[in-house]
């Protein structure tokens, strides 16, 4: 699940309220709190660590001039979220071509660093099986259209509920759904031509 | 299956469906062989998708953010955003100068092309929009229609035009 800050214990609100005042230095805080998280995203939405962290960067001065449009009862995670969403899916959108995947032979990719697994992993089988699906649901992400793409990486690796994805997107829960529903039925449709079909060990349940 | 049965699948997987109607739905799985493989076609779909743990933070980013922040503060208008966060009225500005730029261009590479000037590309294209958009493939007027379009987030409202940022 979600691993986002409740309303009433989010300290973000008072780091913005006090950016918006003329603190800028307080603007650390927030980039401490969500960095990671943001980072995530972008990398998510994007598929390229490198692209991410230039969007991420990006995303926190778009923050950092908007600390005064935050409407205090809102969530700040929905607030950076929407922009870094955003952010993301219009660079997505400018470019002809998407580069999610790593394009090359395979001998290439096993040697990228990004797709290793993490030390966790006990043997090269596990680690090899585990690159191969990362690999696979990069493709068919990278096939999805943008507004599925992000519905996507809110509710299946973000972990956020439809509602709030709703929120992020600034669109209703149907909306959600349905994009969600269309994604779903290109991922099966991908899944039976051998790409993602199985479930991996230690899932998350949502 | 109907689509209202897809979705209910769907919710349930989530955890987005009612429980009353979880309940339900779990009860005629059991009995209902193509629903039930229906749903595990789907589960696994879902939880196959898996991506790697994101990369940390690099060192410095957050240096790299607050340096940027304070040149912010300093001067909101400097460094690669300044256009993007340019409030609506000056970029709307600007792409109205550049659309008048091209008119004027068009119109003079029609009075000169009976001249000794050579004809341009601009000339040979057959309408203004065709123009423009040829225009757009540069990343110099890129980036003023991009940033209308960048910066309409939705849920974030842009500040009023008449509005001048600090």
């Amino acid at each position: 699940m979600s691993d986002l800050p409740a309303a009433a214990a989010d300290p973000g609100r008072e780091i913005l309220a006090r950016v918006a005042a003329g603190d800028a230095e307080a603007f650390a805080g927030l980039v401490e709190l969500y960095q990671h998280r943001l980072l995530r995203l972008c990398e998510r939405l994007l598929g390229d660590p490198e692209e991410a962290r230039d969007a991420a960067q990006e995303v926190f001065l778009k923050a950092f001039r908007k600390a005064g449009e935050f409407r205090p009862q809102g969530q700040v995670y929905t607030w950076l979220y929407r922009i870094a969403t955003n952010h993301c899916l219009n660079l997505l959108r400018r470019r002809r071509l998407v580069r999610f995947t790593r394009l090359g032979e395979p001998d290439e990719e096993d040697a990228a660093p990004a797709l290793d697994p993490p030390d966790e992993a006990p043997d090269p089988e596990t680690a090899l099986a585990a690159r191969r699906r990362w690999q696979a649901t990069r493709r068919a992400i990278e096939r999805l259209p943008a507004n599925q793409r992000a519905v996507l990486v809110l509710v299946r690796f973000e972990g956020l509920s439809y509602r709030q994805t709703a929120e992020v997107l600034g669109v209703t829960e149907g909306a959600v759904e349905s994009r969600l529903f269309r994604a779903m039925r290109r991922l099966e449709a991908a899944a039976q031509e051998g790409g993602v079909s199985q479930v991996s060990p230690g899932e998350r349940t949502r | 299956m109907n689509h209202r049965l897809e979705m209910d699948l769907m919710r349930l997987l989530h955890g987005e469906l009612p429980e009353t109607r979880a309940r339900e739905l779990r009860a005629r799985m059991e009995g209902d062989v193509a629903l039930a493989a229906a749903y595990r076609r789907l589960e696994a779909a879902w939880r196959g998708l898996d991506l790697p743990p994101a990369a940390p933070p690099t060192l410095g980013f957050a240096g790299r953010v607050m340096a940027e922040v304070r040149e912010s503060a300093r001067d909101p208008l400097a460094g690669s955003l300044g256009w993007t966060l340019a409030p609506a009225w000056a970029r709307a500005a600007a792409a109205a100068a550049l659309v008048a730029g091209l008119a004027a261009g068009v119109g003079l590479g029609g009075v000169w092309s009976g001249g000794g000037l050579e004809a341009t590309d601009l000339q040979s294209t057959s309408s203004e929009e065709a123009e423009l958009a040829e225009v757009t493939e540069g990343s110099l007027a890129d980036s003023y229609w991009a940033t209308l379009e960048e910066t309409e987030e939705p849920g974030v409202p842009e500040p009023a035009a008449s509005e001048v940022q600090p």
